[in-house]
């Protein structure tokens, strides 16, 4: 019986018969476990096309996006940092090209080979080197930072595998020293960590680009892979509104008062009262720029500090000037309670305010400091006329100018860490407190505050924002300049006319004598303070300050001269005053200014 | 109902032509095979061993012995495998026991798989699946009539167990697996009813969790493989390598030759792992392509098993069929972490001349069983060469 056919397609068909083989299995079972199993198989393959779809397809681009990291390793292309340059141009901050050397272990076949000559081109111990390299695990090695650029040119030319170079920027300083806690410096990676080179970091540290190279998993270069290149964005450049020379000389002028006067400290700060540009700023004992005593913190710290900035002292006599101001604006504003030019002071040497005595500085003995009017006060630099002014005005009125003249408030300047000083709250200043800050005293600030204050009082009036920075160059050679601020009106014209003329006298004929130049219209005000050391005056321990400005009926240059702790004299007249002198001497000389006739 | 005889259209002729696209397919993957193995290693040859063709060369070299083996096997008539069931059990087993003697197993990545002789190894569980599939279609084929109670299948089942004991001790998981589905999927060809075969299936099911726990690598390449980001540099790291792969090969790959990941980045890209790199270079299109390649060989196994005219035949394209599908199958889904990492080749593609030569001779034993479909007249005979069981 036959129980089987042929199909059409010649393949042979077991139709389900078999009935005979009773013991055994019909075929039909095993063509249907035959025909389970193909189906179990095909449905299997199914769900695996439809997993690989899922990984390749749905969710290739999210593993492509977590993979890349490893597939690539960077050498990073540092952009080129902003110089810092003068008002003029003069380059005060720039950079040597020099490199980062890398090396990645994994690609260097011949480590003792590669260690040498690198050791030979940069100068170091081949064999600390050697077992540098040859550290297994470690994917990457620097070897060197800021190498000389004719030192890598050497080795690039050896074409060892596995040594990288990066440029890495060494700043240079061109004066060293000078405007050391103006510029700050910068960390060894290249970030501004202090002055300006961290105030404007990221203006001048621009962006890094990189350069990713496919490499195996250990970090061997592939031959075959795309060397992809982002360019950096170079930083861009920064002028200052300081001048290089006269800088340089008012550097000179601090030094050599330091060496004379054994003093703990000089600072100078010279601005342009017109606007407030901050011509020179000095701070001495400062440091090298070049060569950061980074192993010191803390004499980096006390070298670093701009101290004109950031730190205050009690003004002294040269806060008289202030005084002075609001007196003579409140005069011409026909306020009675203000001193007229022509009055004249009581010529006791005491005033009693609430139960204490302030005294004179001087005796008042033969003859001095009797019968005053306020050219004279100010010539004699008088303590009583001016608690007389202030408490005449009030405490509301005489806080009204304190505040315009920007006491108790940061100038805004551009520069970290400016110091507010210290001023007593209106609310809680009794009548014996405003009587000591008229001439100087019960108040800290500091010396950028005064300098901008004076320069305020004789510039007609104006107080300005005081800059250091004039203009921004971007790489691209866009220039974005620093417009000059009016904050506010301290005094008018007329009150200013007044007041620098009566400065002017201090230097003909008063105090501030030994600041007179023959045929230059100087004035200024000396200031002998007293400091204080844990709420006590401190015996023998003085600032001697002084600020100056001229010409006194246009004034051009201001200079604010304070010098901490002078040895010996003491008087801002006699130590600081001839400073000054030195200073607008070297000024004069460098812009060629001619006398009046 | 004396004889039952099958014709088929050639079966007038003395001999059949032989399943040709099944040969031809075959020849194809394994050229393909040494294209992949090489831009899977060239670069890991160059670093290792100073030769970008090391282990091409070695795959050129097996490609062209299992060639060898694959044409005597075209020409070597199956049944006289039936013989060799027992030599075949025997081999295998004392091979599995040589891994175990010390300086003739060797080790590598923690585990004893392979025995050496000289420059040669040989995996032999790569041998023990196929020993195993030859001698289960061999007694199915004699006892057919008992194959419906459990006794009727201990046999079978004690040298499957058997076998995987001794791989599983080496410790290979992947392998084991292999035997273990392999072995029920046999008995359930073998036409057992389904009762037996349930019981069979659920002690099989079971045992794998008591495989998981016992080894303490295989717990942390579950948890690796259920969170592989958890262990990014660990237990985790060649799965999410694999991932890595087939993320970047995306719909229409990277190109020939162009990986990156087999810049040392996947371990075991020419072998385990080579179906990674084909998704990264071939992409998802290329993968349908070579799965339909696969399927194309599972295909034409089973219908070789599907027209054999003899019981041992059926079992013995059905069993080899399987062994190769259930690799492909495996490795699959291990390189697309839908289940946990074990080492298991792709068969005919990965490099590694045990599987590839092994593979090869199987699949000529399968097409000697499609030249002789029709030839064999008797099909219900449970076999020919043995006159005492030919149905009267």
């Amino acid at each position: 019986m036959d129980t089987c056919r042929l199909s059409k397609r010649g393949e042979t068909v077991i139709k389900n018969s078999i009935k005979t083989d009773k013991k055994g299995f019909s075929l039909t079972v095993l063509q249907k476990r035959l025909l389970s199993v193909s189906l179990a198989i095909a449905f299997i393959f199914c769900v695996i096309a439809g997993r690989f779809f899922y990984l390749q397809v749905v969710s290739g681009s999210r593993l492509v996006l977590r993979a890349e990291d490893q597939w690539n390793r960077e050498i990073p292309v540092i952009a080129a940092r902003g110089a810092i340059t003068d008002r003029n141009g003069k380059v005060l901050a720039g950079n040597r090209n020099t490199y980062s050397v890398f090396v990645r272990p994994a690609a260097v076949e011949d480590k003792l080979f590669t260690a040498t000559a690198l050791a030979a081109a940069l100068r170091l111990d081949a064999k600390e080197l050697h077992a540098k390299i040859s550290v297994s695990g470690v994917s990457e090695v620097t070897v060197a930072k800021h190498a000389e650029g004719e030192n890598v040119q050497k080795l690039a030319g050896l074409q060892l595998d596995g040594v990288y170079f990066a440029r890495d920027n060494t700043r240079v300083y061109t004066y060293g020293e000078a405007l050391c806690q103006v510029l700050g410096f910068t960390s060894t990676d290249g970030t501004g960590i202090s002055g300006l080179e961290k105030y404007y970091n990221t203006l001048l540290a621009g962006e890094n680009g990189e350069v990713l190279y496919g490499t195996d998993i250990i970090g061997v270069e592939r031959e075959d892979a795309a060397v992809v290149y982002s360019p950096a964005q170079d930083g861009s450049s920064v002028s200052l509104t300081i001048d290089a020379e006269i800088q340089l000389a008012v550097e000179e002028a601090a030094r050599s008062v330091y060496a004379s006067s054994q003093a703990k400290a000089v600072s100078c700060i010279v601005l342009d009262p017109q606007n407030f540009d901050i011509l020179a700023l000095v701070n001495y004992p400062s440091y090298d720029l070049n060569d950061v005593p980074r192993d010191d913190a803390e004499q980096l710290n006390s070298l670093s500090r701009n101290r004109m900035v950031v730190d205050i002292y009690e003004p002294g006599s040269t806060f008289k000037v202030v005084t002075a101001a609001a007196n003579l604006q409140e005069y011409v504003n026909g306020n009675p309670s203000a001193y007229s030019p022509e009055r004249v002071f009581n010529s006791s040497r005491t005033r009693t305010v609430d139960g204490t005595r302030i005294k004179c500085w001087s005796d008042h003995k033969n003859g001095k400091h009797a019968n005053q009017t306020l050219a004279q006060a100010l010539n004699n630099s008088c303590n009583p006329c001016f608690t007389d002014i202030a408490l005449s005005l009030g405490k509301e009125k005489f806080y009204e100018y304190l505040s315009a003249f920007g006491f108790g408030s940061a100038t805004g300047i551009d520069f970290s860490g400016e110091a507010v000083g210290m001023l007593l709250p209106q609310s809680v200043v009794r009548n014996c407190d405003l009587a000591r800050i008229g001439f100087g005293q019960t108040v800290a600030v500091t010396g950028l505050q005064l300098a901008c204050a004076v320069a305020a009082a004789v510039n007609g009036g104006n107080y300005y924002l005081p800059h250091l920075v004039k203009a921004i160059t971007s790489p691209e050679g866009g220039t974005e300049k620093i417009m000059p601020v009016l904050k506010t009106k301290v005094i008018g014209e007329r009150a200013s006319q007044m007041l620098a003329e009566m400065l002017e006298g201090v230097v003909t004929e008063g105090s501030g004598k030994k600041a007179y130049i023959e045929g230059y219209r100087v004035g200024g005000k000396t200031g002998t303070a007293q400091k204080y050391e844990d709420g006590k005056i401190a015996a023998g321990k003085y600032v001697s300050s002084f600020v100056g400005f001229f010409p006194a009926d246009k004034p051009r240059y201001l200079a604010l001269v304070t010098v901490d702790e002078p040895q010996g004299a003491y008087y801002g007249s006699v130590v600081a005053a001839p400073v000054a002198k030195e200073i607008f001497e070297d000024i004069i000389a460098i812009k060629n200014i001619q006398p009046y006739i | 109902m004396k004889t039952l005889t099958v014709f088929s259209k050639g079966g007038r002729r003395a001999e059949a032509r032989g399943d040709i696209p099944l040969l031809a397919c075959v020849c194809l993957m394994v050229c393909f095979g040494c294209l992949m193995v090489y831009s899977a290693s060239c670069y890991v040859g160059k670093v290792q061993y100073g030769d970008a063709f090391f282990f091409v060369k070695k795959q050129i070299l097996g490609a062209v012995a299992g060639g060898a083996v694959m044409v005597f096997f075209c020409f070597f008539p199956y049944r006289r495998l039936y013989k060799f069931r027992y030599a075949a059990v025997i081999i295998s087993v004392v091979l599995l026991l040589l891994v175990f003697v010390p300086g003739v197993g060797v080790t590598n990545y923690g585990a004893t798989r392979w025995i050496g002789f000289g420059p040669l190894t040989i995996q032999p569980s790569e041998v023990a699946k196929y020993s195993f599939a030859l001698f289960a279609a061999a007694y199915f084929a004699k006892n057919y009539k008992k194959v419906a109670t459990v006794r009727g299948v201990l046999p079978v089942l004690g040298v499957g167990v058997l076998f995987c004991v001794l791989v599983i001790l080496e410790p290979n998981m992947s392998i084991t697996m292999c035997i273990g589905i392999l072995m029920l999927a046999i008995v359930f060809l073998s036409g057992t009813n389904l009762k037996t075969f349930a019981f069979l299936l659920i002690p099989c099911v079971l045992v794998v969790p008591v495989l998981i726990i016992a080894e303490p690598y295989r717990l942390k390449r579950l948890s690796a493989f259920l969170d592989p980001w958890s262990s990014p540099q660990g237990e985790g790291y060649q799965l999410i390598q694999s991932l890595y792969a087939l993320g970047n090969g995306g719909l229409f790959g990277t190109g020939l030759f162009n990986s990156t990941q087999k810049y040392r980045f996947l371990p075991f890209a020419e072998s385990d792992f080579i179906l990674s790199v084909m998704g990264e270079e071939l992409g998802f299109i290329g993968l349908l392509f070579f799965f339909a390649a696969c399927a194309f060989i599972v295909w034409r196994g089973l219908r070789i098993a599907r027209r054999c005219g003899d019981r041992f035949g059926y079992l013995l394209a059905a069993g080899f069929t399987l062994v190769y599908g259930i690799q492909v199958v495996v490795n699959a889904l291990v390189v697309s972490g839908t289940i946990p990492p074990t080492g298991l080749p792709l068969p005919l593609v990965s490099s590694g001349n045990t599987s590839l030569i092994i593979t090869m001779a199987s699949m000529g034993v399968l097409f000697n069983i499609s030249r002789s479909e029709g030839v064999e007249k008797p099909v219900v005979t449970g076999f020919v060469n043995n006159k005492n069981l030919r149905p009267v």
